[in-house]
């Protein structure tokens, strides 16, 4: 999945903002990150988990598999639907 | 400093008779011209006194407080919108209060009502802002339940809490509905029967999360009369960007500033009114307005809802007497304010004079943004 990347000081963001919440700039690029830590999950219509991506933010993704609490998962995008594996 | 710190009165509150299925032809507007109506009423106004309105509503678009104005036939010379959910109606009376000893205004009404019907809920929660719409809806999260669920088991992982530690606050409450007429949930609730009540997203129970409702609440504030003065107001939206554990509210930065500007702390409140979307955010407030000095959540359960109860959430609450959108954000204010002015009937408690009520809400990506508190003395 696709997170958000401050060009002036590097602070990282999902999901978007105007402007970074350290140094104020405006420009961002996209970095994509593909592995992060499932802190928390839930179920009700699907599964439902909070991700800890390396870049810091913490994403609310779908999750595709069985995979638990403090499990490594990896990340994808379906549109602009973050997902866990 | 200009203006009169103190003019500003609360002189009436009301609510409509919230419900789970309303009459046919009920829409948002005429909700909220009964909720002025009988506000008007209540503090035997004329609509010609009235020169200030507030609305706070999210079905009410594409209207907006001046097309109120217009059809209910007001010539307000303050008006305003509000859309800030379980913050607006502190918010609202924050704007009005200032309104007043400013002398913009002399006689303000303040409206809050939603009107659901059909797909209006989903859409709502849905479409609830744009982060929502672009990365949540999409999951789907199908509304703020789960959200609430991660954040319910994070606390009761953090403090060693079980469901029937949240039981203790919803069966209170709903002791407290029994004795409100307005409550739509009001036959007694055993402990055994909100454990048993079916799972939404655990630990969410159904008993856990509000009913929707459609109704509206309206508050009069005046420059004159006799009515409910605010001691302390104040406000700290989006504290921590959405980044922190989200069992913080922007209370607790507050919380000092709020008891020093009363002059009073948590332990001289009669009446207590916490926004309470779900059990662990009414608990994570009170705790964020000091009622938990040693942070022991679960002991603060058993002591003050059960063995020396203290009187939070008297109408119920939105757990039993429901959630009319917006207007849950003046639920509580109105309650509060009924008790200070001796008209709680049968749930009245006895010579109330200092209460809190806080608002909380606007659940931008993981929850709730808005936080507000007044603190509120008899007349």
């Amino acid at each position: 999945m696709k997170v958000f990347v401050c060009t002036s000081c590097g602070r990282a963001v999902f999901p978007h903002r105007l402007l970074c919440p350290d140094c104020g700039s405006s420009e961002w690029r996209e970095e994509r990150v593909e592995h992060g830590v499932l802190e928390a999950a839930v179920e009700r219509e699907v599964r439902v988990g909070a991700v800890r991506t390396p870049l810091g933010p913490l994403a609310i993704t779908r999750i595709e598999s069985d995979a638990e609490p403090g499990a490594e998962v990896s990340l994808d995008q379906d549109g602009d639907t973050p997902l866990a594996r | 400093m200009t203006g009169d710190r103190r003019a500003a009165r609360i002189v009436a509150a009301v609510e409509t008779p919230y419900t789970r299925h309303p009459a046919e032809g009920t829409t948002t507007e005429t909700l909220l011209a009964d909720a002025f109506v009988r506000v008007l009423a209540g503090a035997g106004l004329d609509r010609a006194d009235v020169d200030g309105l507030g609305v706070a509503s999210f079905t009410h678009t594409p209207d907006r407080a001046i097309d109120l104005a217009w059809k209910l036939g007001v010539r307000p010379r303050w008006l305003m919108d509000d859309g800030n959910g379980g913050a607006s109606g502190i918010q609202l009376l924050q704007h009005a209060m200032r309104a007043i000893e400013a002398g913009d205004a002399t006689t303000v009404v303040l409206l809050s009502g939603d009107h659901f019907d059909g797909d209006s809920f989903r859409t709502l929660v849905d479409n609830y802002n744009r982060t929502t719409a672009e990365v949540l809806a999409g999951i789907p999260t199908g509304g703020p339940n789960v959200l609430f669920a991660m954040l319910t088991q994070q606390q009761m992982e953090a403090h060693g809490l079980e469901r029937e530690d949240y039981g203790r606050l919803v069966v209170a409450q709903r002791r407290w509905a029994g004795l409100n007429p307005g409550a739509v949930y009001r036959a007694p609730l055993t402990l055994e029967e909100y454990l048993a009540s079916p799972i939404v997203a655990e630990p969410l129970h159904r008993l856990d999360c509000v009913p929707v409702v459609s109704g509206a609440d309206a508050l009069v504030v005046s420059a004159a009369g006799e009515g409910v003065t605010v001691r302390a107001l104040r406000a700290l939206h989006n504290h921590d960007g959405q980044e922190g554990d989200g069992l913080q509210t922007g209370i607790a930065e507050f919380a000092g500033g709020l008891w020093g500007d009363a002059d009073a702390g948590p332990e001289d409140m009669d009446v207590v009114s916490v926004y309470d979307d779900y059990p662990a955010m009414a608990l994570a407030q009170l705790a964020d307005l000091g009622f938990v000095p040693d942070g022991d959540l679960g002991g603060f359960l058993r002591r003050r809802f059960e063995d020396e109860p203290l009187a939070v959430n008297t109408s119920g609450g939105q757990l039993s007497a429901g959630q009319a959108g917006c207007a849950g954000g003046m639920h509580g204010l109105v309650e509060v304010v009924t008790q200070l002015l001796g008209r709680a009937g049968e749930r009245q408690v006895e010579s109330a004079r200092l209460a809190v009520v806080t608002g909380y809400g606007m659940v931008l990506y993981r929850y709730g943004a808005c936080a507000n508190a007044v603190v509120l003395e008899a007349p």
